[in-house]
């Protein structure tokens, strides 16, 4: 079969990877904010008979990139080659977007335009004369929606006949002075009119075509060229596009006067992220709640009795009930709350409110020496920190970069909410409170190091600060749920795998050496009796919390599935008869509370979802007795600055380097240890 | 005058852009300049919100200062 690589470039945020994902089905990451992509990414589709691959880059404005992603970008057009180039271009920006259509054009590859965004155009009043533009540029030009994927259909067939057809696009006209001297530059019929342009403006040899064309425009040869492209562009423009004036108000600038708003746009930005988390919290808790008494009153039970008929010995019935049920089932209990948050989190990044936080911050950003813009990466740190520190591509100097990435992660992000989650609830009156505060703790803390760096290793230069502000835009429940899901699927993803892992890990060490009877005598309570003593500054000096540290470097949630795995068994399981289908009807029932229970908590102007219930002897008390609440207190805060996290530090050693990503770790070690360390003293003496 | 010396709500016409940085290509290349109408929407802190066309762009005063417009 033959394959075709298909590159989809344009301006950025106009729809280029919603349209891959309507096209190759791909879940890839889309966001209402000009720099979402930031690496190359593929999709492939059979189409007839041949096999497409469908390339998305980086958004850029123009062939000449600045940033780490437009370079990814300009790499990949100039060097690579395409067999065909796909050019989306949003229809109400044809005035910006036709110059990288110019420069695309003199590759003279064959290509399709795609006028995406149509439907917003026409809300606006821009109209675009789409035969007359085809038939100037001789090229294929398409309408798409790449919100709701109409008009999508057509791109494969036309990508497929070009292909066939290696039609090219008509050569542009420059001035007649340029096309001589570049036609004298010509050495075979082959050469694109981007080559011959990097001839004449870059080879040495071509210095006299320079200055000649210097002593006719009066400008140097490459401000020619460009003349010339923005000429062009606009004479397209002016050709196909008309614009009649609106009558109604724009939504966007509407909500902006109040969102944008000095005072009042930073007030409600907090009330925001307040509502964030308040949402996610109460929505979600009667699910967890319900999540759990599933995992425990349902599937135990069932699966229990399965491997009793199935005559099962003991210990598989024990590995059952301590490590996947109290260990990868205690950490599942929290994907609710995961779920509802990641629902959110993307709402706000869809509605083109993100970039908006950037510039309404950056007067305090400022302060520290950073751009508003690194805000976004930052805040997608609230997110998972891992694509947050690969989004910090697009700053546009190595100084930036390096600050934002040591800050991003010290944003707490799901992952260590539900193990916030799980100990505030248990050991504190306020866990709304002790959970803000450590949220608010994480982003000092980051602050404190960028000033640290900045003052130290990155003194220079602050640079300018550019940026596009897309208009509000609303997301299909559809996408909505589908990025949800994703994230939803990593969760279970990483629960069936790391967690289930590290908690069987886990039991085998508590298990060791064979037949040990009191779990601390076994290898895990050596291992953690060896490690405690780092730990006892900050009042961690019991084995078991010690041991359940260890495996957590590869993720945070472990330290909830090692402790499950580690106190279950001393958790007293009450033997109850277990009917089947009774048992259905009522997870069935009390599934429907749990909804009825999260639409009303989730209308209630203060947080509920932390009332603490009393009930018999669960997970819960058995932990709860293990360890004070001051200590509680600075295992959470060494929890959420110390970078315990595989997939953080994996990104950082690809993007900064090995020795950056070590010393980070160690420097999040140390700064994490000492916070642990104050907070103990400062609980012991609150009298906590 | 210079595009920071405009109040919001004004729409101007860019008639140079003055500046060697590198980024000023990108300014261009998103729509800033001369021959352009541009409106300033809002000034906070020290960015400039602007509206060219149908696109919202924030620049720093800084690179505004370079802007000559009319
Ligand atoms: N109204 C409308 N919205 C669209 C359309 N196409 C895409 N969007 C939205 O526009 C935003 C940007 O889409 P992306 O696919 O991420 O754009 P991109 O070109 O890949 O952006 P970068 O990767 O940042 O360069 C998202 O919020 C989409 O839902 C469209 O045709 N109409
Ligand atoms: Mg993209």
């Amino acid at each position: 079969m033959k394959s075709v690589r298909v590159a989809l470039v344009g301006n950025p945020n106009v729809g280029k990877t919603s349209l891959l994902n309507h096209l190759a089905g791909t879940n890839l990451k889309v966001g209402n904010w000009p720099g979402v992509t930031v690496e190359k990414r593929e999709g492939r589709v059979k189409f007839q008979d041949y096999q497409i691959e469908l390339v998305d880059l980086p958004g850029i404005y123009t062939l000449e990139p600045l940033s780490e992603e437009e370079w990814i970008a300009y790499n990949y057009i100039t060097q690579e080659k395409p067999d065909v180039v796909v050019n989306v271009v949003e229809t109400p920006n044809l005035q910006r977007d036709f110059l990288l259509t110019v420069e695309l054009l003199e590759l003279e590859i064959p290509t399709l335009l795609v006028l995406n965004m149509s439907d917003e155009a026409q809300k606006l009043g821009v109209e675009v004369n789409d035969r007359w533009l085809s038939e100037l540029l001789g090229v294929r030009v398409l309408r798409t929606n790449g919100r709701t994927g109409k008009g999508v259909k057509a791109i494969l067939p036309n990508v497929v006949e070009l292909y066939t057809l290696k039609e090219k696009p008509k050569p542009l006209r420059y001035s007649k002075e340029l096309e001589e001297v570049l036609e004298k530059l010509r050495e075979s019929a082959q050469e694109s009119k981007s080559e011959l342009l990097r001839k004449l403006l870059q080879e040495r040899q071509n210095l006299h075509y320079r200055e000649f064309l210097k002593n006719t425009f009066g400008k140097e040869a490459h401000e020619v060229v460009k003349d010339q492209r923005y000429a062009t562009a606009h004479g397209l423009y002016r050709e196909v596009v008309k614009e009649r004036p609106l009558t109604s108000k724009d939504i966007t600038d509407s909500l902006d006067r109040v969102l944008l708003h000095p005072a009042l746009g930073i007030a409600l930005f907090f009330l925001v992220m307040f509502m964030l988390f308040k949402v996610s919290f109460d929505f979600s808790a009667p699910f967890m709640d319900w999540v759990e008494g599933f995992i425990n009153g349902f599937v135990a039970p069932l699966v229990s009795m399965g491997l009793v008929s199935l005559g099962a010995g003991p210990w598989v019935e024990r590995l059952f009930s301590e490590a996947l049920v109290g260990g990868v089932g205690f950490v599942l209990t929290f994907l609710p709350l995961v779920g509802v948050m990641y629902f959110l989190l993307s709402v706000l990044e869809f509605s083109g409110y993100l970039p908006r936080v950037a510039f309404l911050m950056d007067r305090f950003m400022h302060r520290l020496g950073l751009h508003g813009k690194s805000l976004v990466p930052l805040l997608l740190g609230f997110g998972c920190n891992v694509p947050a520190i690969v989004a910090t591509r697009t700053l546009e100097t190595r100084r930036d970069k390096l600050i934002v990435i040591s800050m991003i992660p010290f944003m707490s992000c799901p992952a260590r909410l539900v193990v916030f989650s799980f100990f505030a609830t248990l050991f504190f009156q306020n866990p709304a409170v002790v959970i803000f505060s450590l949220y608010m703790l994480g982003v000092f803390v980051a602050l404190l190091t960028a000033l640290l760096l900045r003052h130290t290793a990155f003194r220079g230069e602050l640079y300018h600060f550019v940026m596009e502000l897309p208009p509000y835009r609303l997301p299909t429940l559809r996408l909505l749920l589908r990025v949800s899901w994703a994230y939803v699927r990593d969760f279970l993803y990483r629960a069936g795998t790391l967690i289930f892992g590290a908690s069987v890990f886990i039991w085998l060490l508590l298990n060791l050496p064979p037949g040990v009877k009191d779990p601390s005598e076994s290898v895990a309570a050596q291992v953690g009796k060896a490690v405690a003593p780092l730990f006892k500054p900050l009042g961690l000096d019991d084995w078991r919390v010690a041991t359940s540290l260890i495996p957590a470097f590869l993720a945070r949630e472990i330290v909830l599935s090692s402790m499950g795995t580690i106190y279950s068994p001393q958790v007293e399981k009450e033997e109850k008869e277990f009917d089947l289908l009774g048992a259905m009807k009522e997870q069935a029932v009390s599934l429907g509370v749990a909804a009825k229970d999260a639409v009303l908590n989730t209308f209630k102007p203060v947080p509920t979802a932390f009332e603490v219930e009393e009930g018999e002897e669960s997970l819960r008390q058995v932990v709860a007795k293990s360890l004070s609440p001051p200590a509680a207190l600075a295992f959470m805060v060494f929890l959420l600055l110390y970078t315990s996290c595989l997939g953080t530090v994996a990104v950082m050693w690809r993007e900064v380097g090995r020795s950056f990503a070590l010393l980070f770790l160690a420097y999040s070690f140390v700064v994490g240890w000492l916070a642990g360390f104050v907070a103990y003293g400062v609980g012991k003496a609150l009298g906590l | 005058m210079n595009l920071e010396e405009v109040r919001p709500g004004q729409e101007v016409l860019i008639l140079n852009v003055y500046g060697k940085e590198e980024v000023l290509e990108k300014v261009k290349a998103m729509g800033l300049r001369e021959g352009r109408r541009v409106s300033l929407l809002q000034k906070v802190g020290r960015n400039l919100l602007l509206k060219v066309n149908n696109s919202r762009i924030v620049i720093s005063r800084e690179l505004a200062r370079g802007i000559e417009v009319q």
